[in-house]
């Protein structure tokens, strides 16, 4: 027993091969930093370019060992590597890739490192979340990504609202990993191991083996209230979602675009392995609810954040705050793929539709924010809705881009947003389950997605009004140079937008695979 | 050859492309070229489609479902199945198809198009690149709509179209263009999710219902195969009822019938003239259509028994009320709007009459609404242009300054009223006497929408065109009479109302067999609804009702020459 431990342990490095290529590289930046930087704070020009680069490498390398990793046998180490970590691997690979070109030129060159180092730090902690196979593991890994956000958050602006935004950031996360904490412990209590292997044998043989319905245990209920509350500040579900439109408006553009799709990826990934852990195993094991009382909580989760985020962006005029609310309305979307999809297995899967949603929503929110970035001026980044007035007469290309974006999120097609909105109607369709007598909950939550899609549409509508149907405020000639780093990143995700429309069966039929 | 149909419905978007990529800031003078050419090219390319449509052999009709395409292309666009042996076998495909009636309604886009574009020749001066790619994209989503024989590419392109039209309203509209824009956009996107919803849900009981009976569907979201499929296996008639009112939430927003209208004679009024046009000749048609396409062959039941008392009601209050609307305004756009709701409600009212006279007629009044209200939105715009005004009672007497253009406004005008020898008079006269087969009091209510159509109408004509001449005295440049181009705007449209005036006949033709397959549809449903009925209730029966078991008997015999004799009886004056 204590050799295969000991062997587990031994053989757990293979498995996050990827994630040492980039922390390695996120030490190096550390510490080379500092040599290139004089006492004053000033560095040569041009050095952003560099650590561009070299970010843009080691996510290569990880890239490259990640097509070459397989699947392997769920042990008790310490991580798994199933079809989820793997999936999730490929999704923050691709998608850090893009955020780094966002933040190219975000902060100046004597930041440049720390920054991107940071960036690196937290698409390793979001793989390790998806890796984690113990509790310890996974809070590290959810540590790992909180901690170097902050300072993402701070570094490239100092002023006075990226401070407040921090602050504010930090202080809530703080709390919520304390809540997720104080839910760990109550599941070891219960089943007195931290290793998620372990504790999913538990459950899955106590409860029907013994007398003891370990899903009732009162330490499980209140342990997975603590998790979905800790967790749900990650996804900015409601009534966890309020530093959000804060913290979109002071932050740099490239971090409200890293915390729009990153932190969901993360949440997702850790309610999926806490409350599904049938989800990307190797091995054929039940699916099962952690305990009856997670269906009702998510479901009234999903409903109030839909309605929240949506209503709330209505009122918006500021751009970073009405995509802070379209991200937590998205966040509710797919809120509704995980209470369907927990369900018993059913012939459309609710968590196949989340997660062919969550690659959809990161290639459309990371593009819209991309054509921000894209398109600020030389004196003045895109704040409030009139910055966009007249769009498509001096921008026509980025004004183009941001309204195919914006299509999608509304879920128009011919955009990947249809299909993603698509999969989850299906889904909550055909599942058909009930919680109360005679009240059929997953159409009922079909049909609130229905009413939150129409109500979504009209403030997207309304930014491709401003671009298009106003006159630029600001006529004067504008002298900054092309940001081509995020052009190339807009170009890349609209490819993705469009492409998911019209040959979806690849992603498709890989994340169908994932939860059969 | 399928691929020539292919090209036709994407050679639009492709021409849009040219423009937007390539020629962002070409001259209007370009751009307006490359839009006619684009437009005439499709045009002819679909004249060769239905040659070779018409070269097809018709199918017998025991050998086809309610609906069946007589041209496919099918594509697989997304296969299920691939995903694990647990997912269901089921595929999504690009599946493009034409039958009669869709064939139909594609003339009519790519003739409707190229007056669009001559309309707008001289009026839209800003960003005429724009503007066109906006309208051939549009182009694209109406063919593609007509063309789509797969559920969910229909509610693709149905949905699709609401982008150009949007940024047709917004951009280049009157005062009130970006409100009238949203409000269209929204109101028919709310009503479409809605649909999308129903579309689901019909899809999955039927899948259900296919894994039951033990023939699986592997293509439930093909309209053909699921219309196929529910013509044997009808679905029960609650949920057939609930599915009914679902799919047709976007369908009566579209229409529009009438307490979901108030999007419409915003729109139209806001709208650019060649937004107009393509809005009333096609756009609306979509509504129609897709009941036409979804409702009826899919859901007999319902339409049968909730359809058609609710939408019958609702056309014959739209109808007086849209009526009415327009003898009230002052505005001529306004007024063609409102009177676009009356004749809408004419085509609901045939089509619910679910016979074959009444789908007919239905289906020959959608072509007649295009041409004919296509052609007034022409003559109003081309009145805006030289006036800058489209109040009546800034306007008279304009016959003796303006004569071609008030032969066009006269000979429009009658054909819309349906003056016995122009077209709109064999559709409404035979979606009539479809809906007096059914209901009569629904007959006779919708009747008087025609004297009343003829009475604002020819209060335009009276007011603006004859009388003592009366213009607006100033903010306008010297007048003169049609030109080349607006002659040739107008001409197809009028040309094609006299040809199916004094010969409907090709176009019955044309439509017949598809027309046919869903009237059987509803034979069999009333068949089946008496039969248990008809032994235990035939003491009770007084003798002066009316059998329905006959009225059945009679449907039966009747398509093969129900149209005939209606229409060589009653077409020619």
């Amino acid at each position: 027993m204590n050799e295969d431990a000991l062997r587990n342990l031994n053989g757990a490095v293979q498995l996050v091969l990827p994630e040492i290529v980039l922390l390695a590289t996120v030490c190096v930046m550390f510490l080379a930093a500092p040599f290139l930087v004089s006492d004053r704070g000033e560095a040569p020009a041009g050095l952003r370019h560099r650590w561009g680069w070299l970010s843009l490498v080691a996510l290569a390398m990880a890239g490259w060992l990640w097509w070459n990793s397989g699947l392997a046998p769920r042990t008790t180490g310490p991580f798994v590597s199933d079809g989820l970590t793997l999936f999730v691997r490929g999704l923050t690979i691709v998608s850090g890739a893009i955020l780094v070109l966002l933040h190219w030129n975000q902060a100046d060159d004597s930041r440049s490192a720390e920054s991107h180092a940071c960036l690196l730090a937290i698409l390793a902690g979001v793989n390790l979340v998806a890796a984690a196979n113990d509790l310890v593991m996974l809070f590290v890994a959810l540590e790992l990504v909180s901690i170097p956000t902050y300072l993402f958050l701070l570094l490239p602006r100092r002023d006075a609202p990226a401070q407040e935004a921090t602050l504010k950031y930090f202080l809530l996360s703080i709390f919520s990993s304390a809540i997720v904490l104080f839910g760990f412990s109550y599941l070891y209590g219960a089943t007195g191991t931290t290793n998620l292997t372990a504790i999913h044998h538990a459950f899955a043989h106590h409860a029907f083996a013994a007398g003891e319905d370990l899903p009732h245990n009162p330490l499980v209920a209140v342990a997975t209230v603590m998790l979905i509350a800790g967790l749900g500040f990650r996804l900015t579900a409601v009534p966890f979602h309020f530093y959000a439109p804060d913290v979109f408006q002071g932050a740099p553009t490239s971090a409200a675009a890293m915390l729009s799709f990153v932190p969901k990826v993360v949440g997702f990934v850790a309610l999926l392995r806490l409350l599904v852990p049938a989800t990307g195993s190797a091995s054929t094991m039940h699916a099962w609810m952690m305990t009856p009382a997670a269906t009702p909580l998510l479901w009234w989760l999903a409903v109030a954040t839909m309605f929240v985020g949506n209503l709330m962006a209505l009122m918006q005029t500021d751009v970073r705050r009405l995509l802070a609310f379209s991200s937590v309305s998205h966040a509710g979307y797919m809120l509704v793929g995980l209470v369907v999809g927990m369900q018993a297995s059913q012939t459309v899967s609710g968590i196949g539709a989340l997660l062919f949603y969550l690659v959809v929503y990161g290639a459309m929110t990371l593009g819209a924010f991309a054509v921000l970035i894209a398109a600020a001026r030389s004196d003045k980044r895109i704040e409030s809705l009139d910055d966009l007035a007249g769009l498509s007469r001096t921008k026509p290309a980025l004004a183009l881009m941001l309204s195919v974006f914006l299509f999608s999120l509304t879920g128009l097609p011919p955009t990947a947003g249809f299909l993603g909105k698509f999969n989850l109607f299906v889904a909550a369709w055909s599942q058909g389950f009930e919680w109360s007598e005679g009240f059929d909950s997953s159409r009922w939550l079909a049909c609130l997605l229905g009413v939150n899609a129409a109500l979504g549409a009209w403030y997207y509508l309304k930014l491709i009004g401003v671009m298009y149907l106003r006159d630029p405020v600001d006529r004067s000639e504008d002298v900054r140079p092309m940001e081509v780093p995020s052009l190339v990143a807009a170009v890349l995700c609209l490819a993705a937008t469009v492409g998911l429309f019209f040959a979806p069966g690849a992603l498709w039929t890989y994340v169908q695979t994932l939860v059969s | 050859m399928p691929s020539l149909f292919v090209v036709m419905i994407f050679l639009p978007a492709a021409a849009a492309a040219l423009l937007l990529l390539l020629d962002a800031k070409a001259p209007p003078v370009r751009a307006r070229w490359t839009a006619l050419l684009a437009t005439l090219a499709t045009c002819l390319v679909s004249l060769a489609v239905a040659s070779q449509f018409l070269a097809l052999p018709e199918t017998h009709p025991n050998e086809r479902g309610p609906v069946h395409p007589r041209m496919e292309v099918r594509q697989v666009w997304l296969d299920v199945a691939q995903a694990g042996p647990s997912s269901p076998a089921v595929k999504l495909e690009f599946y493009l198809g034409l039958d009669g009636i869709s064939l139909a309604m594609v003339l009519l886009t790519t003739i409707l198009s190229i007056s669009a574009v001559l309309v707008s020749w001289t009026s839209v001066r800003e960003r005429s690149a724009e503007f066109y790619a906006s309208l051939l994209i549009l182009e694209t989503g109406l063919i593609g709509v007509f063309c789509a024989f797969d559920l969910l590419l229909f509610y693709v392109f149905f949905e699709f179209t609401l982008i150009p039209l949007f940024f047709m309203v917004g951009i280049w509209g009157g005062p009130l263009r970006r409100y009238a824009a949203g409000k269209f956009f929204i109101y028919t996107l709310a009503g479409s999710v809605i649909t999308l919803l129903g579309l689901i849900w019909l899809v999955i009981e039927s899948y259900r219902l296919a894994l039951a009976t033990g023939h699986p569907l592997a293509t439930p979201f093909a309209i053909p195969d699921l219309a196929r499929f529910l013509a044997e296996n009808p679905l029960p008639a609650e949920l057939q009822a609930a599915l009914f009112l679902m799919i047709a939430a976007g369908f009566m927003v579209k229409v529009p019938l009438f307490p979901f209208h108030t999007w419409l004679p915003l729109a139209h009024v806001e709208a650019p003239t060649a937004g107009s046009v393509m809005l009333a000749g096609v756009l609306l048609k979509l509504g129609t259509y897709g009941f036409l396409r979804l409702c009826l062959p899919m859901l007999p039941h319902a339409c049968e028994h909730t359809g058609l008392p609710l939408i019958a009601a609702l056309s014959v209050v739209g109808i007086i009320y849209g009526s009415f609307c327009a003898l009230a305004q002052n505005d001529i756009k306004k007024l063609v709007a409102y009177s676009s709701v009356a004749h809408l409600g004419f085509c609901m009212l045939g089509i619910f009459a679910l016979n074959t006279e009444g789908i007919s007629g239905g289906v020959l009044q959608m072509i007649n609404h295009g041409l004919s209200t296509g052609a007034l939105f022409c003559i109003v715009g081309m009145f805006y242009e030289r006036y800058h005004t489209r109040q009546l009672s800034d306007l008279g007497g304009l016959a003796g300054k303006l004569p071609i253009l008030a032969v066009a406004m006269v000979f429009t005008s009658f054909a819309s009223i349906g003056l016995p020898g122009l077209n709109g008079f064999v559709g409404e006269v035979l979606s009539l006497i479809g809906m007096f087969k059914r209901d009569p009091i629904y007959a006779v209510l919708g009747a008087s929408g025609v004297v009343l159509g003829a009475w604002y109408l020819l209060g335009v004509l009276q007011k603006a065109f004859f009388g003592p001449l009366q213009e607006p005295h100033h903010g306008h440049e010297p007048i003169s009479d049609l030109n080349a181009r607006e002659v040739a705007t107008l001409a197809p449209l009028l040309v094609l109302c006299v040809w199916l005036g004094l010969f409907p006949q090709p176009t019955l033709d044309l439509i017949r067999p598809d027309v046919e397959a869903i009237t059987k549809l509803y034979a069999e449903v009333r068949a089946v609804r008496i039969a248990p009925t008809a032994m235990n209730d035939q003491q009770t029966q007084k003798p002066g009702e009316p059998s329905v078991n006959t009225a059945a008997a009679d449907n039966e015999s009747a398509p093969a020459d129900a149209t005939k004799p209606a229409v060589s009886g009653e077409g020619r004056p």
